[in-house]
């Protein structure tokens, strides 16, 4: 019989040829009955015909793959592979009620199978069952697979977070000769198809000997925390790598330069290691998750000399592949161990696990049209208090900057136009010379700028609206209004 | 005395509510006596007269007698590269009599004041050598040609000189700056920097007392 000649395994052989779908009924019978069904008194030797990999499915329908440690591994039925699935599973040590169950296969079993399905439809067209739909491999094994998976696992099956995969890859395979025989294939397969050929040639199949080395992965999508932090450091980082990059390049340039305080620039080696916010807060997140890695994203940011107080700035910590979901407790217990730290270099307040709802609210934070600060001024001359009247008169200021020094390395030349909301002063004990400027302005306002005048280019400036010199010694921001965050 | 429940009740709620009230007061103003508490933590070490923004982030630089005797000229370079270039105090245009009365931005081949460059690449910079003219002063008796000093791409020119001389006179180290050049290369820089000399040398050159 072509059937077995052609070492097609028993459940290919239904799937293709039966007019019956391979649907539970059919999976739940064991492979050894299914070919004694087929068996029609030829000389067949039964333990060689199972022992050979199906040329269609590859192993994959016959419940044979090749585990990691490349050992050889049967399973009789759907319920024996589906507990060797579920020890693997458990390997990975998540935490799930749910799961998406996915299955891979190489494109060989595919080619393979249109190259069966073609010889079919060519020798018996007028018989009814050539025509109708075939259930693929993939399917097919989800159907002999998927229920006592849910048994063995203890879990619903349907669209969750939690991903199970089964990649099924050919066991010879190396990439290069993988894809230069399926070119080969492709256009003798055409040349046959010209020739309406009938004949099932040997070389449109790709000859498999070996069961596929099977992998399986366990994802969960990613699961959000959000908060709001406070910068207490004038030395740290928001986050680690953009920053760390332009620190490196900027320290680099001033340790070679002379008369310039480098103070600012310090950073010693035992703070190195903590050296931003992003790596504080999500390096405490990230172990309670049993995660593999994570992402912070902030509504916004501020350069590392400037201090984040107040209200706290909105942030969001993305967490890959996490194995838990920590408590409400666990989150608070991680709240006050940053904020108790010894260092105080970071603070949060309201962390909490957040749903899909986070990047819609992230997006309205970005557009925040107004941000507070104080700013610590230095003047020339003696405050009056006509300059505090002055000051404190001006609403709705309109300035206009153009693109400070110190970025005009990286951004566009432009002139900005920029709204001060309002501006308070408030008098210093003890110093007619320093006092503390707070101011509400729109977002993207260069705050430094406004003050010191950035020769001139930011017009107008604390120093030309007080008629003399002005400096800014120091910087916090105190409110970032961002609506229900 | 017979008490009347009713309004003894409702006066014990309204006493609570305002010491409630009152609690969330007082924490309202706990925080803002924390936060001002933080915002100057750091008074007590405030110097009498700070460094100022271009003594924070530059680097002073200085050429003297650039081209020609008397042609001093300094360089501030920021920490990301970018040169401001402007008239060092002892150049000779500040000497004469009557100040100085106007600035022209069109020398050489072009007028720099009319240079657009946008982008982030700096598209349509001048390219410029270490003798490249910027600008010309003029004073009420004399003229003085300005010089790039740096080999790089002309980022801008500080047009509101042309409306305002006064700038230069009164504040050329700041508002008065003449214009602000990349250098494209770090080994322009390195080449370049062998021909200037620090604030330090340039007050013992110059004898001058800054």
């Amino acid at each position: 019989m072509w059937r077995n000649k052609k070492r097609v395994c028993e459940r290919c052989i239904f799937r293709l040829v039966s007019v019956e779908p391979f649907d539970s009924d059919l999976s739940s019978v064991s492979a050894s009955t299914l070919r004694s069904w087929l068996e029609s008194g030829d000389e067949e030797d039964a333990s060689s015909s199972c022992s050979r990999v199906c040329i269609v499915c590859l192993g994959v329908l016959q419940l044979v793959f090749s585990d990691a440690k490349q050992t050889l591994v049967r399973s009789e039925c759907g319920s024996d592979y589906a507990a060797r699935i579920t020890d693997l599973v458990k390997e990975e040590g998540h935490e799930f009620d749910s799961f998406a169950f996915e299955v891979s296969v190489p494109s060989t079993i595919v080619e393979n199978e249109r190259a069966v399905l073609f010889y079919l439809k060519g020798k018996y067209n007028s018989e009814g069952w050539v025509q109708s739909d075939k259930i693929s491999v993939k399917d097919a094994l989800k159907v002999l697979v998927l229920d006592p998976l849910k048994a063995s696992l203890g879990a619903k099956s349907d669209s969750s977070s939690f991903h199970i995969r089964l990649t099924y890859s050919k066991a010879s395979d190396e990439a290069q000769s993988a894809s230069e025989t399926t070119k080969h294939e492709r256009k003798k397969r055409k040349t046959g198809e010209e020739n309406g050929s009938t004949c099932m040639s040997e070389n449109s199949f790709e000859k498999v000997y070996e069961p596929c080395i099977l992998s399986v992965h366990c994802n969960k999508m990613p699961i959000f925390f959000s908060g709001r932090y406070f910068k207490m450091s004038k030395q740290i980082f928001l986050l680690l790598t953009g920053d760390l990059y332009r620190w490196i390049v900027q320290s680099y340039l001033l340790q070679y330069s002379r008369n310039v305080s480098q103070s600012r620039w310090i950073i010693d080696d035992e703070r190195m290691g903590e050296a931003s916010v992003e790596e504080i807060i999500g390096g405490n997140i990230l172990p309670a998750c049993f995660g593999d890695s994570y992402k912070f994203h902030a509504a916004g940011r501020e350069d590392i000399d400037v201090r984040m107080l107040g209200s706290g700035r909105p942030f969001l910590v993305e967490v890959q592949n996490s194995r838990k979901c920590p408590s409400q407790e666990s989150l608070m217990e991680i709240e006050e161990k940053i904020n108790n730290s010894e260092k105080k270099l970071v603070g949060v307040k309201d962390l909490k696990f957040i749903g899909s709802q986070c990047w819609a609210m992230m997006r309205e934070g970005e557009a925040e049209k107004q941000k507070q600060y104080a700013a610590l001024v230095w003047i020339s001359r003696p405050l009056e208090e006509k300059d505090i009247n002055s000051i404190t008169a001006l609403k709705e200021l309109k300035i206009l900057q153009k693109t400070p020094v110190r970025v005009l390395h990286r951004r566009s030349p432009l002139e900005r136009e920029r709204t001060i909301h309002w501006m308070k002063v408030e008098k210093i004990k003890g110093s007619s010379h320093y006092f503390l400027l707070h101011l509400c302005t729109q977002a993207g306002t260069y705050i430094k700028e406004f003050v010191h005048g950035d020769l001139g280019r930011t017009s107008p400036s604390m120093g030309s609206i007080l008629g003399c010199r002005a400096e800014i010694i120091q910087l916090d921001v105190t409110d970032v209004k961002m609506g229900d965050f | 005395m017979a008490k009347n429940p009713e309004t003894d009740d409702t006066m014990e709620t309204t006493k609570q509510n305002q010491s409630e009230e009152e609690v969330e007061h007082s924490d309202e103003q706990k925080q803002e006596d924390e936060l001002r508490s933080l915002l100057l933590s750091d008074i007590g070490d405030l110097p009498l007269s700070p460094p100022s923004a271009t003594q924070v982030n530059f680097v002073s630089y200085f050429i003297t007698d650039f081209t020609k005797p008397g042609h001093d000229q300094y360089i501030y370079r920021h920490a990301n590269g970018l040169c401001v270039i402007g008239l060092a105090p002892t150049h000779l245009a500040f000497k004469d009599e009557g100040g100085i009365t106007n600035i022209d931005f069109n020398v050489g081949k072009s007028d720099r004041s009319v240079l657009k460059v946008s982008g982030k690449r700096k598209k349509n910079a001048m390219r410029s050598e270490s003798n490249t003219a910027l600008c010309k002063v003029s004073t009420a008796k004399d003229s003085y040609i300005v010089r790039c000093c740096v080999k790089g791409s002309l980022l801008e020119v500080n047009e509101r000189l042309i409306k305002q001389p006064h700038l230069l006179s009164s504040s050329a180290d700041r508002e008065g700056y003449i214009a602000i050049i990349m250098p494209t290369r770090p080994a322009d820089w390195t080449k370049n920097k062998e021909s200037l000399i620090t604030l330090e040398e340039y007050k013992a050159k110059k004898e001058v007392s800054l």
